[in-house]
Order: structure tokens, then C-alpha cells, then sequence
């Protein structure tokens, strides 16, 4: 992340900082997902028309200058390398030329899509950071999962993503079928082997609207029992901390320097856009106006609103066929300046740099003292955070296990319902 | 039509006793009673084709919901026989269930006869059983009427045979019908006009009518649903409540037809109901005799009960600031529920709540979810108790309808509680199911009957704390279905009892306690430590569950502690659903009581009302 101070755009701060690029394509759906994605064929014309619309709302958010702030920006799904060397080649090329401070730029793979041709248009077209689905090297896993990949595939594209010179992260689940201490152990082991220099780690999450969501339903899944993700998030912790990389994010282990900044942007209240089916923004007032003036038919903003949460519900045909960002489908939240404020204390809580000084001295003047402290205590008490003396507070290991209580007496501190809407 | 009516109203003006037939019609559930009821009102033109909802007689919500009727109630329709008369039909529906059984009992008291409804596909079963004896037993004319005629798996020979052979009714000439095609109701009607005898009664005589329900209307105050076994009654007449004693000023009398209809009189023989202007439902009683405050008859109808709560529980909001609204809600149900009465109650565990005393189980399931969903309350309950009698060392007594009420043991001289004989109908080859779960529920089997060799009635005296908990159940269920239950209060016994204690990580839970059989006390513990285990989701901390009498421990199981909540996916920085999934588990936990450290969801109370099933 670059320092603030010596940001250009720090006086008159952009309304924009950050950009995400849905991909909602894959070579088959996995077991456990609920993602807005579905299996294509990889020679389906939607996946050429989806990304061109991509690239024309790229080209109308340029002319409006809103993407001139856009300093990190990320292609997710789905899959992106699902959509090929020279489709995907293009929109990373239009990425870049519509946002001219880019300093980083991630995007998604699956190893059996991640062949050497598109490494190389991946590295060549500014793409600073691959992060690869790999999920586990242990074939019986994977394919209890429904992956497309195997684990030696998995290692040889690792390997190969790490030699052309990217930054590169995978992503890894444990509490998933058939995983045992040892199996997730070797698991570890090989990406560290492979010299990756940033790591995710999800405990499986059964879905209710997954396969795996119908499929355990009636039956307690052992393998995911909250005992067996709590050993295997310590062990992670363990296994990776060992091998240089540093949790800075509840799910997230990075070699110094290597953490991703468009991750961080998510944590710390900073406005992103997102662009494509199931892709969610955020905006301030100010960027929400600039925005509307392409989409007029986003809402009048409330009263007292300060920012604005966005998820594109447009389905990815309806995407290409009217690409106008005028044309777009969305569900809307709207936050108070109060509400903005503990979304922030929230998100804070899901890094190692913790809730800052700076933010609890605002959040102390915003909320009062007394309901700020008294929850703070709460959490002390309660071992999930601890006091640093630079002032912050930081999540201790209980409070990066047990997340969901932190942040849920953190955000518990709002007032009033969210506001939604719908356009 | 019009012309129909007015001569109708003329006939009802000749109180011609001849001409009136009072009846109830009984069945197995399913077998189609409503569906009859509703046919017969939509064939004498009381309700229109469009005006036909199903189930037109059970009005609340609930009743229909659960297919049980609740509330009595009393339709009059009008009939043009085929002897070119017009009678005057008066449909009696009675509560099903046996919390309501003394109001079965006024209801059938109302009635000269019964339809007998019985499935052609299905034929006689557990409650056709019951119910016909129950009518029987009152003396009424029984119509035996075969339903789903139109059904192609009908066999209405057989279930001739069955009627006559298992209930001892001739079915030569059952009824033949279908509630779905309206075939064979006429024959019904023509049926009732010929086996189902006219009231008796005198009317010149004193006014003597009998109340079978009543409920509040908030502008004219209680009505009474009333049948008239001599004399009449007229707007404007000095009346008098012959158990209660108060009177009042005769405020307008009418029937059903579904809707209110004022008429000028009623009279010997009618059914229908009496607007009393009194604004307290609990001076207008079920069972009570009305008669004339100048004239009165010098006996009440028989049978007459003050109904008495049987069963009591604590009621407490989740949400304790949500008191003052249970209090306000109890008060406005008492309005059509006299049987209610209650009082204010301290739970360390629970915060205020109240006390209320129940006619039986499913009463106190009806009124908690009506509470919950006409007032918008979230409750819980506590593990039923009865009014045991303690008697202390120094020679004073204490009434208690609470666990927590109980005094030290070293205190205790001795404790009663109330006993019930219980008369149940069975089959003989449940007979020994029946006997079965007598002993298990610590009854005293007295003697056995047969009445046919159908059919055995069982004598018992029971524990009434036995009784409430789920012994209805478990006898329908072991019985197949076929056993009735008739109880009454008998008398108070000294027994073993002992308060159970459950403790959540340390500290006693008042809301769990449990005044039980000593001997059953073990079992119970063990049983509730196993569930709660179950239903206690994990917390930060390890969380002890133990039962213990007095200091002593006697059961015990552990809830582990939680090591890792929820981890989902932030993917594409989407945090409105990670804020929905944190929105949706505090929701979760706002459902549950927090009882000291522990978050206790309302299940684990309810569970503690079934851990007796096990």
C-alpha cells in the first residue's frame, strides 16, 4: 500500500481508489459454491460479448473521470483465465488504460486455465499479481470438491506462475471432505514449496444454496465441525508464519511487502466500484452523484447518507447485450455517517493492523465515549482483542477465530436499519 | 326468497316444539365434518354458494389452523322437509379435545341428537370410537351417516357392519353421502327430521336454560350461548345466574344463522344466544342454568362445574420490557377466556412474568400462541406445574403452584398432591397398553368394565402432575388412537416428591425446576442434562449442565466451548453479506434468554416440557 502522504490525489482524495472485474464464467461449478458464477463452455460468444460490455463501461467510467484515483483493481470470479489469453488479454489492456495511477492489478485462476500463454500476456500486460485457485494438493480432495484440477496439474502451474516473475498468491480450504492433519499439513507444505509468496485460507463454508448445502443438510459434516476449522486455521497460521508469511488479514498470509493492496482497500473503508454480475462497490456521497450522472437510474440519495453500497444484479446476457452502465440492475445499501463509521471499526477488525487510534478517536467523537468504550471492554474482556501501545487494538487469536464476534459487537454498534433499495 | 323467510320467521314465532331438532355432529377427524356442516348450511340456503368459506363454524384462526375446535358454537338453520314442513335445525359444534371435555360435555347436554360421521374409505376408527360413546352416553339419538361415497375405494357395506358390530348402532339405514358432492345430504336432513327426537320440555314453566359458552363483545358485553330446556326468555326479562347468582337485564336475544340475527324470543327448545349487558366474562360461566330473576325454576341443570385451572405455568417475555404488555394481553384474552387467571411471578433466571393457570396442556399451548401472535409477544414458558399442598414442621400449610415456592426441605413435613380418577375406553387389546402407562405414570388401577366386547372402560386414580405432561398423548398414540379419556378431580394424597434443580455452568436455572416423584427423579435429570446438551448451542466457554436435588448432584452433561465461529468469504469486497450473516446471528441470538453467562435458546424451555417422551 503507498504511503498517503506522498499520494497526489491526497488533497482533493479520489472518489474512487479501487476497482473489481467480475468474471461470472467457470469450467464447471464446484460443489460448495454459491458465487455468482456458472459453467460455460469456453467457446460460448457470451464470454467474448460480456467482456467487451466490461471493457465499454470501463471506457464510460474513464470519460466521467472517475477511475483516475483507481490505484489497485482485480479480476475475480468466477474465473477470469476461463475466458482465455486474448479476451482476457484485451480487458487487462483496457484496464490499464483506463486507470493511469494503476499501481496494482491482481487477477484470478485456475490452474487448468492458467496455461503458459496467458502467464505470459498476464505478465506482459501489466498484470503485477496472480492469485490461483488451488484450494488443496491432494487429488481425492479436490475432487470431492468438484474441482477441474488435480494436484500435480495444481504444483506445475504454481511453480510456472511463480517463475514468470508475478507476484503469486493461492487460495486454499480446509474443513473440506476427506481432509485429514496431515493431508492439509502437505498441503501447506507444497504451496510454501512452491514459492508463492501470498496465501488465502477459508474453512470450508456449506452453503445452503450449494450442492454440498442439499447434499449436508440432514447430516452433520465431521469434517467441517468448528473444532476441526479452528485447528486447521492455527495450523495454518503455524505452518505459514513459519515460512515468512505474515497473517495481516483473518484469511490472508503474506510475505513482507506481498499483501495485497486491493484486500486492504475492502478493510479500510476506501470506495471501490465493481463492474459485472454480482459484483459489489462501494461509494461516498461524492463518487454516488458522479456516478449517477451515467446512471440515472441509481436512486436519489437519502438524506444523511454517506455511503452507498452497490451489488450489480444484472445477469451477465443482460450485461452484454446492454452494457450501459445506464442499463444496469442493482441492489443498493445506504449507510449512515454513524453506520459508515462501526462498518469501518468492523472491517478493521479483520486485520492484524487492528482498529487504529485514529479511527477509535473518531469513532469516540461519532458514537459517544460511553457506548464506544463499553463495548470496547466487552471485547477486552472477552480476550478477542488486545491493546497495542501504539493505541490500536488488535485481534488475538481467539478474536481471529471466533471473528464473527468481534465483528458482530463492533457493527452491533449502529443505530436504525440499513436503508435498501433496488434499481 | 323473501317470501321463504318471512315465512320461516312466522313458524319460529309458534314455538313449535315439534318442529325443532338440536344436534352435534361427531367423527374421527378427517372424516368430513366440516365439510357436512358446511353442505348442510349451503343446502338450507343459511350461507350462499360464495359465502362458503371451509370450516365455517371454528372462527379463530388457530382453530383452523389446527383443525380443533375450541370454542363451542351454535348455527340455527332453517329446513323444508319433504312433509312440506319447515324445521328448526340447530347445529351444536363442541370442543375436541379432552382439556375441554366438561365443555363437550354442556355442548352434548344441549343436543337431543348426533350425526355420526364415519368414512366410507376408511370406516370406524379410534375416535368414531370415542365420540359415539361419548354421545351415547348422553343419551342422544345417534344418525349414522357414511361420508366419501363418492370415492372409488367407498365400501359403505362394510362400514355398515363396523358401525354395528364395534359401536352397537344399527347402520341399516345410515346415511348414505358425500360432503364433496353434496350427494345424500338431503337424506341427511330428512334423517335428522325422523330419528333425531324433538326437545321436551315446558314452556310455560319457569325459564331454565343452560349456558354453553359465552364470550365478550365490546359493545354490548358478554354473550352467553344459551340452550332453553323450559320456559323462554325476551328481551327486557330480569334474569338471574343460578350458580353464580348475579343478575341482569335480558339485553336482546338471537341465533346464528351463521350471522347474529336478533329474534324476539327464545323458547323452549332453542338454541341461541342472550346479549346480558354484564362486562365481567367470568360472572357468565359454561354450565350455568340462566333463569328468570321474578320467576326462577327450582333446579339448575345438572352437571354444573366451576372450571378450575388445572395446570399452571410461568410466562415471561424474552424481552423483558415487554411485562407490561403480557399483562395487558392476559387481560384482554380473560375477556373470552374465563378459565384464565393468573398472577405476577419472579424468575431469578427469567426477570417478571406471570404465573397463569390452564384448563389443561394444549389450553396453555392455544393461549401462549395467541399471546405470541395477536400481540406480537416472544415467551417462554415453564415447565408445568399443579397446586401441591405442603405441609410444614410447625404445623402450618402452604398451597403452592411453583417450584420455586417450595420451602427448604428440612421444612417439609409432608407434601400432597392432587389426584384425579380417570375412566378411559379401550379396545381390549390395548387394554394392557393402557394398564401399562397407568403404572408408568403412577396410577392406582382400581377396576376394569367391559361394556362390550369392544370395549373395556378402565378405572384409575392418577397423579394430575403426571397427567399434564404428555399421558394424553401417549395413550392416543399407544393406543393406535382409540382410547378416550374422561378424568375428574378426586382428592389430595400425600406422595414422595422432591424439587430437581438444573444448574447451567454453576447456577441454578429457577425456570427448570421440577417438583417430581423421587423415584423418577434420576431418570428426569439425566434426560433433561442430555437434551439441554443438545439444545444449548456452544458458547465462549465450556458450560456444566448438572441436575441436583438439594446439594446433591445427580446428573450431569458438558456443552463444549466454541473454538471458531464463521469465517465467510469477503470475495470482491461484497461486505453487505458478510454484515447480513453478522445481522442474521444476532437476530439468533436476540431468540434466545440469556441466563446468567449462558445464551439459552426458547427450545431448551419447550424441551423441557417433552424430555417425559423419552
Amino acid at each position: 500500500m503507498s504511503d498517503g502522504a506522498r499520494d497526489p490525489t491526497r488533497e482533493n482524495p479520489p472518489s474512487v481508489s479501487a476497482l473489481y472485474l467480475h468474471v461470472p464464467f467457470c469450467a464447471r461449478r464446484c460443489l460448495y459454491c454459491d458465487f455468482p458464477t456458472r459453467a460455460a463452455r469456453a467457446d460460448d460468444e457470451l464470454l467474448v460479448a460480456y467482456a467487451r460490455a466490461l471493457r465499454l463501461q470501463l471506457a464510460e467510467l474513464t470519460s466521467l473521470g472517475l477511475l483516475e484515483g483507481v490505484r489497485t483493481a482485480y479480476l475475480g470470479g468466477g474465473t477470469p483465465s476461463f475466458l482465455g489469453p486474448k479476451t482476457l488479454g484485451s480487458l487487462v489492456a483496457t484496464v490499464h488504460r483506463a486507470c493511469p495511477a494503476l499501481a496494482e492489478l491482481s487477477c484470478e485462476a485456475n490452474p487448468d486455465s492458467l496455461g503458459d500463454e496467458l502467464l505470459a500476456k498476464l505478465a506482459d500486460g501489466g498484470v503485477t499479481r496472480v492469485s490461483v485457485g488451488v484450494q488443496s494438493l491432494d487429488d481425492a480432495e479436490l475432487a470431492a470438491l468438484g474441482r477441474a484440477h488435480g494436484a500435480p496439474q495444481a504444483r506445475e502451474r504454481l511453480s510456472a506462475a511463480v517463475k514468470s516473475g508475478l507476484l503469486v498468491s493461492c487460495d486454499l480450504m480446509c474443513a473440506i471432505p476427506l481432509q485429514t492433519e496431515r493431508s492439509w499439513r502437505a498441503t501447506l507444505a507444497g504451496v510454501i514449496d512452491a514459492g508463492v509468496g501470498h496465501v488465502s485460507v477459508y474453512p470450508l463454508q456449506i452453503e445452503e444454496s450449494s450442492a454440498f448445502g442439499r447434499r449436508y443438510v440432514h447430516a452433520e459434516a465431521a469434517f467441517n465441525d468448528p473444532d476441526v476449522q479452528a485447528a486447521r486455521m492455527l495450523e495454518a497460521e503455524g505452518a505459514l508464519g513459519a515460512a515468512g508469511l505474515v497473517r495481516y488479514e483473518v484469511a490472508s498470509y503474506a510475505r513482507p511487502g506481498e499483501a495485497c493492496a486491493h484486500n486492504l482497500a475492502y478493510w479500510t473503508g476506501r470506495p471501490y466500484l465493481g463492474l459485472g454480475t454480482g459484483a459489489a462497490g462501494m461509494l461516498d456521497a461524492r463518487g454516488y452523484a458522479r456516478l449517477s450522472v451515467v446512471a440515472p437510474q441509481l436512486p436519489k440519495l437519502p438524506a444523511n447518507i454517506t455511503r452507498v453500497r452497490l451489488t450489480v444484479t444484472s445477469s451477465p446476457r443482460a450485461v452484454a447485450l446492454r452494457p450501459r452502465l445506464r442499463d444496469l440492475s442493482c441492489d443498493l445499501e445506504f449507510l449512515t455517517a454513524d453506520q459508515a463509521l462501526c462498518e469501518d471499526l468492523m472491517l478493521a477488525a479483520r486485520t492484524s493492523a487492528g482498529l487504529g487510534a485514529p479511527l477509535l478517536e473518531r469513532a469516540r467523537e461519532r458514537l459517544g465515549a460511553r457506548r464506544l468504550d463499553a463495548c470496547l471492554g466487552r471485547v477486552l474482556r472477552r480476550g478477542l482483542v488486545t491493546s497495542r501501545p501504539d493505541g490500536a487494538l488488535a485481534p488475538t487469536r481467539r478474536g481471529w477465530l471466533q471473528g464473527n464476534e468481534l465483528y458482530g459487537e463492533l457493527w452491533g454498534l449502529h443505530e436504525g436499519e440499513v436503508l435498501g433499495a433496488r434499481c | 326468497m323473501l317470501a321463504g323467510t318471512f315465512a320461516i320467521i312466522f313458524r319460529m314465532n309458534t314455538h313449535d316444539v315439534s318442529h325443532i331438532r338440536n344436534f352435534s355432529i361427531v367423527a374421527h377427524i378427517d372424516h368430513g365434518k366440516s365439510t357436512i356442516s358446511d353442505r348442510i348450511l349451503e343446502l338450507t340456503h343459511t350461507v350462499e354458494d360464495r359465502d362458503l368459506s371451509t370450516q365455517m363454524l371454528d372462527s379463530m384462526d388457530i382453530e383452523r389452523e389446527r383443525g380443533i375446535t375450541i370454542k363451542s358454537n351454535a348455527v340455527r338453520v332453517s329446513y323444508d322437509a319433504d312433509d312440506g314442513d319447515s324445521y328448526q335445525f340447530n347445529l351444536i359444534d363442541t370442543p375436541g379435545h379432552v382439556d375441554f371435555t366438561y365443555e363437550v360435555s354442556r355442548s352434548l347436554a344441549a343436543c337431543e341428537g348426533a350425526v355420526l360421521v364415519v368414512d366410507a374409505t376408511q370406516g370406524v376408527e379410534a375416535q368414531t370410537v370415542s365420540n359415539a360413546t361419548l354421545a351415547m352416553n348422553a343419551g342422544l339419538d345417534i344418525v349414522p351417516a357414511i361420508n366419501k361415497i363418492d370415492l372409488p375405494s367407498a365400501h359403505p357395506d362394510e362400514v355398515k357392519d363396523e358401525i354395528e358390530e364395534e359401536l352397537a348402532i344399527p347402520a341399516d339405514d345410515a346415511v348414505l353421502v358425500s360432503g364433496k358432492t353434496g350427494e345424500g345430504i338431503h337424506d341427511l336432513l330428512e334423517a335428522i327430521v325422523y330419528l333425531v327426537s324433538p326437545p321436551a320440555g315446558d314452556a310455560a314453566a319457569p325459564l331454565k336454560a343452560l349456558i354453553l359458552d359465552s364470550y365478550f363483545d365490546e359493545y354490548r358485553g358478554v354473550i352467553a350461548t344459551v340452550r332453553v330446556f323450559d320456559g323462554s326468555i325476551r328481551k327486557g326479562d330480569q334474569l338471574r345466574m343460578m350458580a353464580l347468582g348475579d343478575g341482569f337485564l335480558c339485553d336482546g336475544v338471537g341465533c346464528k344463522r351463521p350471522g347474529e340475527t336478533m329474534v324476539d324470543a327464545l323458547s323452549v327448545g332453542e338454541v341461541g344466544f342472550v346479549v346480558t349487558g354484564l362486562k365481567d366474562t367470568a360472572l357468565v360461566k359454561t354450565g350455568d342454568t340462566i333463569t328468570s330473576a321474578t320467576r326462577p325454576c327450582a333446579q339448575a341443570c345438572p352437571g354444573y362445574q366451576d372450571a378450575k385451572p388445572m395446570v399452571y405455568t410461568g410466562l415471561f417475555p424474552i424481552d423483558n420490557k415487554q411485562y407490561e404488555n403480557l399483562r395487558d394481553a392476559l387481560e384482554k384474552l380473560r375477556v373470552n377466556d374465563p378459565s384464565l387467571v393468573w398472577s405476577p411471578e419472579t424468575s431469578v433466571a427469567l426477570g417478571f412474568g406471570f404465573r397463569v393457570g390452564f384448563l389443561g396442556l394444549l389450553h396453555m399451548e392455544v393461549v401462549k400462541e395467541r399471546l405470541e401472535r395477536e400481540f406480537g409477544l416472544d415467551l417462554i414458558a415453564t415447565s408445568p406445574s399443579v397446586n401441591y399442598h405442603v405441609f410444614l414442621t410447625d404445623g402450618s400449610e402452604l398451597a403452592i403452584t411453583s417450584p420455586q415456592d417450595l420451602p427448604d426441605v428440612t421444612r417439609i413435613d409432608r407434601i400432597e398432591e392432587p389426584y384425579l380418577a380417570a375412566k378411559v375406553i379401550v379396545p381390549p387389546e390395548h387394554m394392557g397398553a393402557v394398564m401399562q402407562l397407568a403404572i408408568e405414570h403412577r396410577g392406582i388401577t382400581k377396576d376394569m368394565v367391559y361394556l362390550s366386547e369392544k370395549s373395556v372402560e378402565i378405572h384409575f386414580d392418577i397423579p394430575l402432575a403426571e397427567l399434564i405432561l404428555d399421558f394424553f398423548d401417549q395413550l392416543k398414540s399407544r393406543t393406535k388412537g382409540y382410547a378416550s379419556l374422561d378424568y375428574e378431580m378426586a382428592d389430595y394424597r400425600p406422595s414422595d416428591l422432591v424439587k430437581l434443580d438444573i444448574l447451567l455452568a454453576g447456577d441454578e436455572v429457577d425456570a427448570f425446576s421440577f417438583i417430581v416423584h423421587k423415584d423418577k427423579a434420576y431418570a428426569l435429570a439425566r434426560g433433561l442434562c442430555d437434551k439441554l446438551k443438545e439444545i444449548i448451542p456452544r458458547q465462549q466457554f465450556e458450560v456444566p449442565i448438572q441436575g441436583a436435588i438439594g446439594n446433591k448432584i445427580i446428573s450431569r452433561s458438558t456443552v463444549r466451548a466454541v473454538r471458531k465461529d464463521v469465517l465467510a468469504k469477503c470475495y470482491g469486497g461484497d461486505i453487505s453479506r458478510k454484515r447480513k450473516l453478522l445481522e442474521k446471528q444476532k437476530e439468533g441470538k436476540r431468540r434466545m434468554k440469556a441466563i446468567g453467562s449462558v445464551d439459552v435458546p426458547q427450545e431448551a424451555f419447550l424441551a423441557v416440557l417433552k424430555v417425559g417422551d423419552e
